[in-house]
């Protein structure tokens, strides 16, 4: 008769768009508050200023937040984030302000995304009440491929990415749009990459990026990428001769254990890791056997979600499996430090872990 | 949940927190449901969904519910006597059993019918069960989960109160051959009979007086030997029935006086050694407010314990929305394959509060989990949303139903 919450499918899930300063989310921010399919959603911005709503606005329910004519719920940051995200949700409880089922965040220019994920992950409230969906980077296209050479903010935006939006793509010839393809992809081999114009896109092409059900189903391992499906540990994903010239030492790591971990061993090996590697530690995303149970875990340098317990297996591939976006940490050290805390940590009597 | 009266609290609007909106289906216009709704499933495995009107001219509607997206309504019966409504039904296998209950005294069609429902699309009478007299207004509420037995709240032809507000009380009546339903046992508080030693109760002030008569009248198969009463003004009584022919209170519960009455149903969790007790809210625009949803520590028969109440939104802000705001009734883990069991899941209607769901897994402090208000529907004379009943499958779907006209919600719940 006990009911197994879905952990997940009440938590408000928040999408965060990033980018380097110029590439376009103003543009595109502006254009989604005001799209027929934005009815209940919030949309955190740094300056309501920036972007003109006037004419649609509805009412302002607070000196910040705004309802449009189209049902989007339009906040400027008052004091920082943090409290920003607290004090939506808590008017949406009272009914102060009007109800909405998902938030998308637009963050500064120069934003480095990972402190902000770290800073929504530590609350209490957010950890209780949300769930990151998604990360959405927005790249230059004109400026990119410079801004990736030079910036390491830009790089870490586009590893860590769960989807890349190209803007300005009218300004660019063949060859630039595969150069800049390829420098992407040299950072984020797997996440949806789109070419937009104008700042247009469908509010639906940015949500349920991210895994919304404790429910097993055949879309859950979607959000971990393709590059869980081969057998094998593909290591280092091929970068080729490009490798470490224009991607300042960003590299996704792929990895697979076939022995079921211990809470004990997997919480072990990636404090170890976060301890000593935290800031290198771009992005981790993976499903762990643990105990024999699916166990997805997400983190952004020190800060990992609370991990989840799916309710099934979603396919008959009970492996670890796991992808590391890491700054200089080669793919055979994360292996070996996996291995060493699994076979430290075994019983006399339970199974060798190996790769 | 909302605290103040806000534009949010403008009754046309709809809210929702983790619960989404299957279907949406106003039965033929005729949408004024009771508190009876009930599913079968067929041997060729379709849902069939069974609602009793609140009130005339119709008298039970039939609605497909397999594909939850896309209702069907197959059947509307009438109610032939313009007096009569319906109001409370219950499916169990492929009997159905519906109540009729009376404005006036004394009428002859007041009792209830038992229906062999294995064609949904034409169901056969078996049996009347009469409960007519000269102090009878028939029946309010049936309870059949066993095959066996019919455990409702209906006066008698026998059965003269000494306050006409109390002409209802517990009946059991064996169907086992559902040709020929029989008395089995009855219970009434003590006192509210004319010939009763004891006293007529004391009774609530003014427009609180409701009455003293039973209500909600639940058996469990897993304990055949006890009765769960909502007595209205009486409270709430737990009833030893191992004995039909001399039924015994073991519990007893009354928040009345202070408050304004009427228990209307006693869930019992059983492995929890707890009960969830709703009131039912009677008036308009929160005149009688307050009227919740209570959680009692029952592990003691002797001394039922109320150890808190349900959250539920302020009656500044649902008070004035239109209606009636205020707890009404409950999911009640109905023992059947097809009906969603959970002892830590409560979910209860709340007219224009909507559809709540809670988790009472700490039951000192339940949280509510989701809620489901639908925007006023058309024509409604209350000015918003009267959810009256719900009920919930194996499917973990939501029906719930208003009382004057909106018909059908079929809803999800992403808890």
């Amino acid at each position: 008769m006990t009911f197994k919450r879905d952990v997940l499918a009440s938590k408000i899930p928040v999408t965060i768009i990033t980018g380097f300063l110029g590439a376009g989310k103003t543009t595109l921010v502006s254009k989604l508050i005001k799209h027929p399919d934005m009815n209940r959603v919030a949309v955190v911005i740094n300056e309501l200023g920036e972007i003109g709503i006037d004419n649609d606005l509805v009412t302002m329910s607070s000196e910040n937040i705004s309802l449009l004519s189209n049902g989007c719920i339009c906040c400027s940051v008052r004091t920082d984030m943090q409290e920003t995200m607290r004090e939506l949700f808590a008017k949406r409880m009272v009914g102060e302000i009007p109800e909405f089922d998902r938030i998308i965040i637009e963050t500064t220019g120069l934003a480095d995304p990972a402190p902000i994920l770290q800073t929504l992950l530590s609350d209490a409230l957010f950890e209780a009440q949300f769930r990151l969906d998604g990360l959405v980077t927005l790249v230059d296209g004109f400026n990119g491929i410079h801004q990736i050479e030079q910036q390491m903010e830009t790089c870490k935006q586009i590893a860590v990415a769960d989807l890349i939006l190209i803007t300005k793509s009218d300004l660019l010839d063949t060859a630039t749009k595969e150069a800049l393809q390829t420098a992407v992809r040299e950072l984020n081999p797997k996440a949806p990459m789109l070419f937009i114009l104008n700042g247009e896109i469908e509010p639906k092409q940015l949500v349920n990026l991210g895994l919304s059900s404790s429910k097993s189903v055949e879309k859950t391992l979607g959000f971990l990428g393709s590059l869980l499906e081969s057998k094998e540990d593909t290591g280092e994903s091929y970068l080729g001769d490009f490798a470490n010239r224009h991607n300042q030492g960003i590299k996704t790591v792929s990895l697979r254990f076939q022995n079921p971990f211990t809470w004990e061993a997997a919480s072990a090996a990636l404090e170890l890791l976060t301890n000593l590697r935290g800031p290198d530690m771009l992005r981790v995303k993976g499903i762990m056997n643990i105990d024999g149970k699916p166990v997805v875990i997400q983190g952004v340098q020190h800060i990992f979600h609370p991990p989840v317990t799916l309710d099934a297996w979603p396919t008959d591939d009970h492996d670890t499996r796991m992808v590391f976006i890491t700054k200089n940490i080669e793919a055979t050290l994360i292996k070996s430090l996996f291995n060493a805390v699994g076979a430290i940590t075994q019983t006399p009597k339970s199974s060798n872990l190996s790769a | 949940m909302l605290n103040t009266p806000t534009q949010n609290s403008r009754p046309d609007q709809t809210l929702s927190r983790n619960m989404t909106l299957l279907a949406h289906h106003e039965l033929g216009g005729f949408g004024g449901m009771g508190e009876g709704i009930g599913m079968q499933k067929t041997a060729d495995g379709r849902r069939i969904l069974w609602l009793a009107h609140e009130s005339g001219p119709k008298n039970f509607t039939v609605v497909d519910v397999t594909d939850p997206k896309n209702p069907q309504m197959i059947l509307q019966t009438d109610l032939n006597n313009t007096q009569l409504r319906s109001n409370s039904l219950d499916v169990c296998g492929n009997l159905m059993v519906v109540a009729y209950q009376s404005k006036v005294l004394g009428d002859k069609d007041v009792g209830f019918d038992i229906f062999d429902i294995t064609v949904p699309e034409q169901p056969k009478l078996l049996s009347h069960f009469d409960c007519s007299g000269p102090y009878s207004r028939g029946v309010h509420a049936v309870w059949f989960v066993d095959g066996k037995y019919v455990h409702m709240s209906s006066g008698a032809g026998d059965f003269q109160p000494k306050n006409q507000k109390d002409d209802q009380f517990y009946r059991i009546i064996d169907v086992s051959d559902p040709t020929k339903p029989v008395e089995a046992g009855r219970w009434w508080y003590p006192g509210t009979r004319v010939g009763d030693a004891e006293p007529e109760p004391k009774r609530l002030p003014g427009i609180f007086d409701t009455g003293f008569r039973a209500h909600n009248t639940n058996v469990f198969p897993s304990h055949p030997d006890r009765a769960y009463i909502g007595y209205i003004d009486g409270g709430a009584f737990v009833l030893d029935i191992s004995d039909k022919s001399n039924i015994k209170v073991v519990s007893k519960w009354n928040h009345s006086p202070p408050l304004n009455g009427f228990i209307h149903t006693v869930l019992p969790l059983f492995d929890r050694g707890l009960w969830v007790v709703s009131d039912e809210c009677v008036k308009d625009n929160g005149a009688d407010w307050p009227k919740l949803i209570w959680m009692l520590d029952s592990r003691d028969e002797s001394n039922p314990v109320p150890i808190g109440t349900f959250p539920m939104p302020s009656i500044e802000a649902f008070g004035k929305r239109g209606g009636r705001y205020g707890a009404h009734n409950l999911h009640e883990n109905y023992p059947s394959p097809v009906s969603f069991q959970s002892d830590t899941i409560i979910i209860g209607t709340f007219f224009n509060g909507g559809v709540r769901v809670f988790d009472t897994s700490n039951p000192y402090r339940v949280e509510e989990i989701a809620y489901y208000v639908p925007g006023a529907p058309r024509l409604c004379p209350a000015g918003a949303i009267q959810l009256n009943e719900v009920f919930v499958d194996d499917r973990n779907l939501v029906y719930t139903t208003d009382r004057f006209g909106g018909g059908l919600y079929i809803l999800e719940m992403n808890i």
